[in-house]
């Protein structure tokens, strides 16, 4: 090489060995999230899925200190008379007697209130990303710039998929775990580590199950078009009027099944089993007066997911359409 | 900024030898339906600055893109740099620069940052791709602009930044498609300045595709011209130059009338062009024995030109011959 005639031309060279094609599809994703962290919305929506996180902190760490004999829950019920006092009493000794019932349903009730919040926060977010994530660069001829790289269309779907991952972790899952783990930090007995993980586990498979749906359905939605406002009404629809549609009682099975939505709460009943938590509780636990045992019964029975297998079968079914759409489209173009 | 002298310089990169061939094809064909778009197309370039020439829908970008693997080849096999582009798909494209015709910028990100981007892409760290896009884009001439959103480019800084998206990662091929499309006349100097010293300098092979024959005379080195998804000729300028018949233009400062009676009694076809000019096909590229009439005849001072649309005709009559 002519050294001078380099210098002439104020150029560097780049002879080093690429990095590995994980960098690479890494690149993608943490290039996708940075420009999705700079908008409002996102922050916004940060500070709300960080917020519930906290309050899973905090209501953990305040169960918690129900059985701390001298704690400062107990201090306040003392201050608030014998009555309040007798109950702090009681509550602290269902749960020393019963940590396996008492425990595992409170913290199963935090997370699958938290469910809600999570999924419908990822939904939210989606409905932004969506358009950014294929439609966007399909519309702009982007695509091109990726796949003349050394990048293959699998690499490519990858890297957009960490997007999604990466978004559902930051506004569902992170707030989820960091929440649990603050509150077991504070936690005044073992018990709350042992009893609260199984909920936490069964968190975790549903924000699973709603990530590989919600992922599948979103990378479809966008590999559909070349518009972004087209993606976006396509993904309100899917979203917003198939789940209203599917919304009242009456409607057939068939048509529920049709709104992923729905699909994904008979998921989560299914998952977090509230209806055995209330079961068991009105079952087991003393001291409860027979028309609240009764009450929490029929809630129990209400909670039961009433189509499981069909809704498993229709995510299973938008997950396959979706893949279909985007190795459809996705092909070299 | 002179980043070859501050940077740790890696070793520098071998420029390949003439018989270490940037693409080498061998009965490349692709089909859209009952539309043949490349139909057996073999051929083994060198390195070097390639013009591709061709009319519209000729096969020039499916050619291009079939070997970047962004169309899948219906027959045939290609290597580029020496690799099998469909055993080894990424690695084909490791070493390899595009510059498409079409924009291809993300929307949402500033200049530099979609270069830097693009340079991570194809595996640079990214200190690395942020040193060399800044240098990148010094060299393809642009300021302050490549910190502004690419949404507000216009059509020649969008050009200009598909060209150093191309660049970023130093490969050893480049291949840019209409790279002087929306340019300005001073921009387009400085890119067509910059695409010729690719090779020149750095030693970058350039596979150029561009409908301007002047473009391609002025900075390539070898031409491929392809009609009908075929390859039609493909030889260095000087080759084809040599195949041509010879033709030299003469513009007279003066007196045209005598210069061209002189040129008649030496038993010379002439023709007088409508821009005053005095067209005459010549026995050899020597331009010594017009220089040797000037003198023995007393003719005042002119401007003559040796083969100066080889290119254009030599294009007229591929295509004509390909359509005959």
């Amino acid at each position: 090489m002519d050294n001078a005639s380099a210098q002439s031309l104020d150029l560097s060279r780049w002879r080093e060995a690429p990095r590995g094609i994980g960098y690479r599809r890494w690149s993608i994703v943490a290039t996708g999230l940075r420009q999705l962290l700079r908008t409002r919305f996102f922050k916004f929506v940060l500070s709300v899925a960080w917020s519930a996180g906290l309050m899973i902190a905090v209501a953990g760490f305040v169960f918690s200190q129900s059985v701390a004999d001298g704690g400062w829950l107990q201090d306040i019920a003392v201050r608030f008379g014998p009555r309040t006092e007798a109950l702090f009493k009681v509550l602290s000794g269902l749960v020393a007697m019963f940590p396996d019932v008492v425990v595992h349903g409170v913290f199963t009730l935090i997370f699958w209130a938290h469910s809600f919040l999570g999924l419908w926060l990822s939904l939210l977010v989606l409905t932004v990303l969506v358009p950014q994530l294929i439609t966007r660069d399909r519309g702009s001829n982007a695509l091109i710039m990726y796949l003349a790289r050394p990048l293959t269309t699998a690499d490519y779907l990858l890297g957009k998929l960490g997007i999604i991952v990466g978004v559902i972790g930051l506004v569902w899952t992170g707030p989820l775990l960091a929440g649990w783990l603050v509150s077991m930090l504070f936690a005044t007995d073992r018990d709350f580590i042992v009893y609260s993980f199984a909920p936490l586990l069964r968190a975790l498979v549903f924000n699973g199950v709603s990530l590989v749906a919600l992922a599948a359905i979103a990378l479809g939605v966008s590999a559909l078009g070349r518009h972004e406002r087209t993606t976006t009404v396509v993904w309100m629809g899917l979203w917003l009027l198939l789940g209203i549609i599917a919304a009242p009682p009456p409607a057939p099975d068939w048509f529920k099944r049709a709104s992923f939505t729905h699909d994904l709460s008979e998921v989560r009943q299914e998952v977090f089993k509230l209806d055995a938590v209330l079961t068991d509780a009105s079952a087991q636990l003393p001291l409860l007066d027979r028309r609240f045992a009764t009450n929490l019964a029929a809630a129990g029975k209400k909670a039961e997911p009433a189509d499981f297998n069909g809704a498993l079968v229709s995510l299973g079914v938008f997950v396959v359409a979706s893949s279909f759409v985007f190795f459809r489209k996705l092909r070299p173009e | 900024m002179n980043a070859t002298a501050s940077a740790p310089s890696p070793a520098a990169p071998v420029r390949r030898t003439p018989d270490q061939f940037i693409i080498e094809a061998v009965g490349l064909g692709k089909t859209y339906g009952a539309q043949r778009a490349l139909r057996d197309v073999t051929v083994q370039v060198p390195p070097g600055t390639i013009g591709l020439l061709g009319p519209n829908g000729a096969g020039k970008s499916t050619f291009i893109k079939c070997l970047l693997n962004l169309e899948s080849p219906t027959t045939g096999s290609a290597k580029v740099l020496g690799v099998d582009i469909r055993a080894s798909n990424r690695a084909s494209r490791e070493r390899v620069g595009y510059s498409p015709e079409q924009d291809c910028q993300i929307a949402g990100m500033a200049g530099c940052e979609y270069v830097t981007y693009c340079g991570q892409l194809a595996g640079m760290p990214f200190r690395t791709a942020r040193q060399r896009t800044h240098e990148i884009l010094d060299l393809v001439g642009m300021g302050q602009e490549r910190y502004r959103l690419v949404d507000t480019y216009s059509t020649g800084m969008k050009q200009r930044v598909k060209l150093a998206q191309a660049l970023v990662h130093d490969p050893e091929v480049v291949f840019l498609d209409e790279p002087t499309n929306g340019l300005d006349p001073s921009g387009r100097e400085h890119i067509l300045k910059l695409v010729g010293s690719l090779w020149r300098d750095l030693g970058i092979s350039v596979v150029m595709c561009s409908h301007l024959l002047r473009d391609i005379e002025r900075v390539c080195d070898r031409v491929m011209i392809i009609g009908h998804g075929r390859l039609l000729e493909h030889d260095s300028i000087a080759g084809l130059k040599a195949r041509h018949r010879r033709i030299v233009e003469i513009a007279p400062a003066s007196e045209a009338e005598r210069f061209q009676s002189v040129l008649t009694e030496a038993g010379l076809a002439v023709v007088k062009l409508s821009s005053g000019k005095l067209r005459v096909e010549s026995a050899s590229d020597s331009i010594e024995w017009v220089l040797e009439l000037m003198r023995a005849h007393h003719l005042p001072p002119a401007e003559i030109v040796s083969n100066p649309d080889a290119l254009h005709e030599l294009f007229i009559k591929s295509i004509a011959a390909d359509h005959g």
